[in-house]
C-alpha cells in the first residue's frame, strides 16, 4: 500500500491514516521531490514541469519496492499522478484510491474545474510576490537555524517542509495541469473519496473524475475542506476499508 | 456600598472587552468545523465588515485565491499536525475588494479530553513588511537583472569587438588605398593588400623596411620632411610624393596620416590617373581656346572686312582718277592725300587688331603725358565731331610715362569713338589727367603701389547696363550693329594698359554717363631723356646707288620694296627666302651695302637670318621690316632695326639713310 502525499505537504499528511493498515499491508510513505526529507539535488526543472516526471518517479520507486498488484492511495494531485503511474506500468497497481483528485483545475468549456484562468494567473503571482512570506512558514531550514535543524523543526513547523523554488514550480506544474484525458483507460479499480465542502477540487470535479475512469467508485465523505485525512481520518479510513472490502482485499 | 463605586470585577471584564475588541491586531476564533464563532472590532474594521457578517464565515473565506489555495494545501494541514502555525503572510479582501497584507498566528485549543474546543487566530497589520519585503524582493530582482545585463554586455561587448575586428580586417583588406602602419622611423609594420594591386609589391616586400627604399629620390627630402611633421600634429592637408612600382617606374600618392602611441597610421591614394587627367584637361582647354581664337578669326573678318572695304574702295577710286592722264595738278593732289590718309587709317586698324592679340611690337618711349594729351584733343575734335564739346581738365604738372605713344593715341582715340557713340553723337567729353599715386583694386585685381597717371574720359552718355559692364573690354564685344564695329577699341585699350603696367578702369552710370580711366605708371622726369623724334616733313637722304639685298618672300611685297628702293636711289637684289639670301651673300657680303629682311618667312625667319648674319659680318648693315612679329614683341628688338609695315618710301628711306654708309 503506497501512500502519496499532494501540493503543500509532505508524507506527513497520512501519519493519521497510514498506521490503521500497517498490521495488514507492507505500507510505503516517501516525499516527492522537494518535499520533506527528500534529495534537492535531483531536480530537474525539465522532467518536472509535467506531471509525468512524478508519475516516473513513482514508478521507480515501487519496481525498487517490487510492488505488484499493490494499492495506491494519493491525495489531491498524487491523485493524477497515480493515475499516470498506473497507465505507465499496470502491473504495479490493482487498486487506486484518489482522494480529493482533480484532473484539470482551470474552468474550461463545458468543465467546472473550480478555476478561472484569472484565478490561476493571480495565484502564480502570489508565489511569486510572496516568496518570501511563505518560504518562511513552510521552509525553517533557511530561516537561519540551519547549523540548528530540531530547533526550527520545533519553534516553526516540523511538518510539511518544502522548497520554495520547487514549491512553486510545482504548483505552476499542477495547477497548469490537464490530465483529463488520461482517466480513460485506466485498468485498476478505482476509488474517488470526495470531500463536501473542498474549495480546491469541488464535487463536479470529483463526479467527473468518478464517471471517466472505466471501473471506480465514489464516496463523498463526511468531511470538510481540501484535507479529509487530516481532519476526518476515521472517515477516510472507513471509507478506503470499505472499498478495499468490496474487492477482496480487506 | 456606595452606588458611585463600580464593581471591580465588572470593571475588569469591561477591561478584557476593550482589550479584546480594540487590541493593534485582529482576533478571531473559529470553531472545529472552522467558521468563526467571535470576531475582534480591529479586525472587523480592517475589513470594513460588521463582526455579524464575520461570524459563520469560515476563515478561508476571508482570504484571496492564493490564500484559500495555500491555506487549504498547507497552512490547514499544518495546523491539524502541529496544531499551530505561525506568522504565515496571507492577504485579506476588504470588502470593497482591495486586499490587506497581514501575518496570521493560529493555534488550536482543546479540553480535557483532547477535542478541538476552538481556533484561535491572531492577525497581525503587514502592510509596512509586505511593502518592505516587496522593495527587498524588487532590489534582489534589479540585481539579478543587473547581473544578467551585465553578463549579456560581456557576451555582446565580445561580439562587437569580434564585428568590430572583422570590419576593420574586410576595411583593411578592400581598401583601394594604399594602407600602412609605420613605426616613427618609417619602417612598414603592416601593409594591405592594395600595394599588390597599385605597386606590386608584396607584402612581404615592404613590412620590415623602410619607405625611404620605396620613394623616388627627388621626392625624398620632402617626404622625410612630411615624416617629421607628422610626429608633432595631425596632418591637415594630404602630402603627394612618388613611389617605386615594382617594375621600376615611379606613381604618385596623396598621402594623409597621424602619429599615435608610437605608429604611423597612413593612407596613400593613387593620384597619377589625377595628374593625367589634369593634363588632358589642360589639353582640352587649350584646343578649346584655339577654337574660341578660330571662332573670333571668323568673326573678326566680318567686322574687319567692312571697314577694309571702305578703305579699299577710296584707294581704289583714287588710283582710277590719278590714271586719268588729264586730271588737273590740284585733284590728283587731293586724291594721292585721300590714298595716303586710307592707309593710315587701315595700318591703324591692324594695329589696333594688332594690339588686342598684344602680338605687336611696342616702341616704348618717354613722353609727358599733358602735353600729348593737349596735343591730342584737337584730334578727338575732329573724331567726335562738332555736336560733342570737348573739355580738357589738365594740369600743368609734368607727368612722364613709359610707353608707346601711337598706342597710347589709339587707346585715347579708341575711348573718344566710344564715348561718341554712347552720347549719341552730342554731349560733353571731358578729358582729365591726374596723378593718382596708387592703382586701385580693380576687377578683383588687388591695388598696386607706386605712382600712377591717371588719363579718364568722361561722357555724358547713356551708360552701361551692369550686365554688361564686365564684357566690355572682351575682344569682338560690341553692342553696335553688324558692320558697324569691330569690338576691338575697348579690347585695345585693355591690352595696351596692361602691356605697359597699368590698368583700365570703367565706372557707369544708366543714364548719367561713363567714365573710363586709363592708368598708367609714371616714370621720374630725369629718366625721360628722349631721342630726337624723326620730324616729319624733313628730307630724307636719297641714296647713291648703294646695293641693297631684299630678303622677303611675297612677290607683290617684294616687287613693291625693290620699286621704292630704286626709286629713292638704291640699286637692289632680290632673294625670295633666307637660305637664298645667304648664297647670294657669299662669305663676306662682298657686293652689298645693306640687307633689308622680311621678319616672317616660311623656313628660316628674318630673325634667325639676322642673327646669322651679326655674327657673320657684323658690319653688313640690317633692317628687319614686320607687319607684326610674335618673336620681337615677346624678345624686343635686341638691338636689331625694324621699320613696321606698312612703310611709306619716306620711312623706309630715313633708315636706310641712318644705317648705310654714303659711298665714299
Amino acid at each position: 500500500m503506497v501512500f502519496a502525499h499532494g501540493f503543500g505537504c509532505d508524507q506527513n499528511m497520512w501519519r493519521f491514516v497510514a498506521p490503521a493498515f500497517e498490521d495488514r499491508y507492507r505500507t510505503v510513505l516517501f516525499d516527492h521531490i522537494g518535499a520533506g526529507g527528500s534529495d534537492l539535488s535531483a531536480y530537474d526543472a525539465g522532467k518536472y514541469a509535467s506531471l509525468d516526471g512524478y508519475a516516473d518517479d513513482v514508478v521507480e520507486l515501487c519496481r525498487a519496492l517490487d510492488v505488484r498488484g499493490g494499492i495506491f492511495i494519493g491525495h489531491s494531485v498524487s491523485a493524477m499522478i497515480g493515475v499516470l503511474a498506473s497507465k505507465k506500468a499496470p502491473e504495479l497497481f490493482a487498486s487506486l484510491v484518489l482522494v480529493c483528485p482533480s484532473p484539470r483545475y482551470l474552468d474550461d468549456d463545458g468543465y467546472v474545474g473550480g478555476f478561472s484562468f484569472q484565478q490561476i494567473e493571480e495565484l502564480l503571482d502570489f508565489l511569486d510576490t510572496n516568496h518570501m512570506g511563505w518560504s518562511q512558514t513552510m521552509a525553517p531550514a533557511i530561516m537561519g537555524n540551519a547549523d540548528r535543524p530540531e530547533l526550527g523543526d520545533e519553534l516553526i513547523n516540523s511538518f510539511c517542509r518544502t522548497d520554495p523554488d520547487i514549491a512553486k514550480r510545482f504548483a505552476r506544474t499542477t495547477f497548469l495541469a490537464d490530465n483529463r484525458a488520461d482517466l480513460a483507460g485506466v485498468t485498476a479499480r478505482c476509488l474517488v473519496l470526495q470531500s463536501s465542502e473542498d474549495v480546491i477540487a469541488p464535487r463536479e470535479v470529483g463526479e467527473y473524475v468518478h464517471h471517466h475512469l472505466p471501473n471506480s467508485a465514489f464516496v463523498l465523505l463526511d468531511a470538510t475542506g481540501h484535507c479529509p485525512n487530516l481532519s476526518a481520518p476515521d472517515v477516510t479510513i472507513a471509507a478506503i476499508e470499505g472499498f478495499l472490502r468490496e474487492a477482496g482485499l480487506e | 456600598m456606595n452606588e458611585a463605586t463600580p464593581d471591580p470585577r465588572a470593571q475588569d471584564a469591561d477591561d478584557l472587552e476593550d482589550l479584546f475588541e480594540n487590541a493593534p491586531c485582529g482576533y478571531a476564533s473559529a470553531l472545529p468545523n472552522g467558521r468563526i464563532s467571535k470576531v475582534n472590532r480591529t479586525l472587523a474594521t480592517w475589513l470594513g465588515h460588521t463582526n455579524e457578517h464575520l461570524v459563520g464565515r469560515r476563515f478561508l473565506d476571508l482570504l484571496n485565491i492564493a490564500g484559500k489555495i495555500y491555506y487549504e494545501t498547507h497552512f490547514a494541514p499544518l495546523l491539524r499536525m502541529q496544531g499551530f502555525f505561525n506568522e504565515v503572510a496571507l492577504d485579506l479582501v476588504r470588502v470593497d475588494g482591495t486586499t490587506l497584507p497581514v501575518l496570521v498566528n493560529a493555534v488550536v485549543r482543546r479540553d480535557e479530553e483532547s477535542e478541538i474546543r476552538f481556533i484561535r487566530i491572531t492577525v497581525f497589520n503587514a502592510s509596512d513588511r509586505r511593502r518592505y519585503e516587496r522593495e527587498m524582493l524588487e532590489a534582489r530582482r534589479s540585481a539579478e537583472r543587473a547581473t544578467a545585463a551585465l553578463q549579456d554586455l560581456n557576451a555582446t561587448l565580445e561580439t562587437r569587438v569580434a564585428d568590430r575586428v572583422r570590419a576593420l580586417e574586410q576595411a583593411w583588406r578592400l581598401s583601394p588605398d594604399l594602407l600602412a602602419i609605420a613605426d616613427g622611423q618609417g619602417t612598414f609594420l603592416a601593409v594591405n593588400a592594395a600595394w599588390k594591386v597599385l605597386l606590386g609589391w608584396e607584402v612581404s616586400d615592404l613590412v620590415g623596411q623602410s619607405f625611404v627604399g620605396f620613394t623616388h629620390p627627388d621626392d625624398l627630402e620632402g617626404t622625410q620632411a612630411a615624416l617629421g611633421r607628422i610626429m608633432t600634429a595631425p596632418m591637415v592637408a594630404p602630402y603627394e610624393y612618388r613611389l617605386k612600382h615594382a617594375d621600376g617606374t615611379y606613381r604618385r600618392f596623396s598621402w594623409t596620416g597621424v602619429f599615435e602611441g608610437g605608429q604611423i597610421y597612413a593612407t596613400g591614394r593613387n593620384t597619377t590617373v589625377e595628374h593625367e587627367q589634369a593634363a588632358a584637361l589642360s589639353r582640352a582647354e587649350e584646343a578649346l581656346r584655339q577654337s574660341q581664337k578660330l571662332e573670333a578669326v571668323g568673326q573678326l573678318t566680318g567686322g574687319v572686312a567692312h571697314d577694309f572695304n571702305n578703305l579699299l574702295t577710296i584707294i581704289r577710286s583714287s588710283v582710277d582718277f590719278l590714271r586719268r592722264p588729264d586730271l588737273p595738278e590740284e585733284r590728283r593732289a587731293r586724291y594721292m592725300d585721300a590714298v595716303s590718309d586710307t592707309v593710315d587709317r587701315a595700318a591703324k586698324l591692324t594695329s589696333q587688331l594688332l594690339a588686342f592679340a598684344r602680338r605687336q611690337a611696342l616702341k616704348p618711349e618717354v613722353f609727358d603725358v599733358g602735353d600729348r594729351l593737349r596735343r591730342i584733343a584737337d584730334m578727338l575734335n575732329t573724331v567726335t565731331g562738332a555736336r560733342i564739346h570737348v573739355v580738357t581738365e589738365i594740369s600743368d604738372m609734368p607727368c612722364f610715362v613709359k610707353a608707346d605713344v601711337s598706342q597710347f593715341e589709339t587707346a585715347l582715340v579708341n575711348m573718344a569713338v566710344n564715348a561718341r557713340d554712347a552720347m549719341d553723337g552730342a554731349g560733353t567729353l571731358t578729358l582729365r589727367l591726374d596723378d593718382t599715386g596708387n592703382l586701385p583694386p580693380i576687377r578683383g585685381h588687388a591695388a598696386a603701389s607706386g605712382q600712377f597717371a591717371s588719363i579718364s574720359l568722361t561722357d555724358t552718355g547713356a551708360g552701361i547696363v551692369p550686365e554688361q559692364i564686365d564684357r566690355i573690354f572682351e575682344p569682338f564685344f560690341t553692342t553696335k550693329e553688324v558692320g558697324k564695329g569691330t569690338g576691338l577699341g575697348l579690347s585695345q585699350v585693355f591690352g595696351f594698359a596692361k602691356q605697359s603696367g597699368g590698368d583700365v578702369e570703367v565706372q557707369s552710370a544708366l543714364g548719367q554717363g561713363t567714365t573710363f580711366t586709363l592708368y598708367l605708371p609714371m616714370i621720374a622726369a630725369e629718366a625721360s631723356a628722349q631721342p630726337a623724334p624723326v620730324g616729319d616733313g624733313e628730307d630724307f637722304p636719297i641714296g647713291d646707288g648703294q646695293c641693297v639685298l631684299v630678303v622677303e618672300d611675297n612677290v607683290e611685297v617684294g616687287r613693291f620694296a625693290t620699286q621704292i628702293l630704286e626709286d629713292i636711289g638704291y640699286r637692289t637684289t632680290w632673294a625670295s627666302n633666307a637660305e637664298e639670301a645667304l648664297e647670294k651673300l657669299g662669305v663676306d657680303g662682298s657686293g652689298f651695302d645693306a640687307v633689308f629682311v622680311d621678319v616672317v618667312m616660311p623656313g628660316m625667319g628674318g630673325i634667325e637670318l639676322a642673327k646669322i648674319l651679326q655674327l657673320r659680318m657684323p658690319d653688313l648693315p640690317l633692317l628687319l621690316t614686320s607687319g607684326y612679329s610674335h618673336v620681337l614683341a615677346q624678345d624686343g628688338l635686341d638691338g636689331l632695326q625694324l621699320v613696321h609695315k606698312p612703310y611709306s618710301a619716306d620711312q623706309l628711306g630715313r633708315m636706310l639713310g641712318k644705317l648705310v654708309p654714303r659711298r665714299p
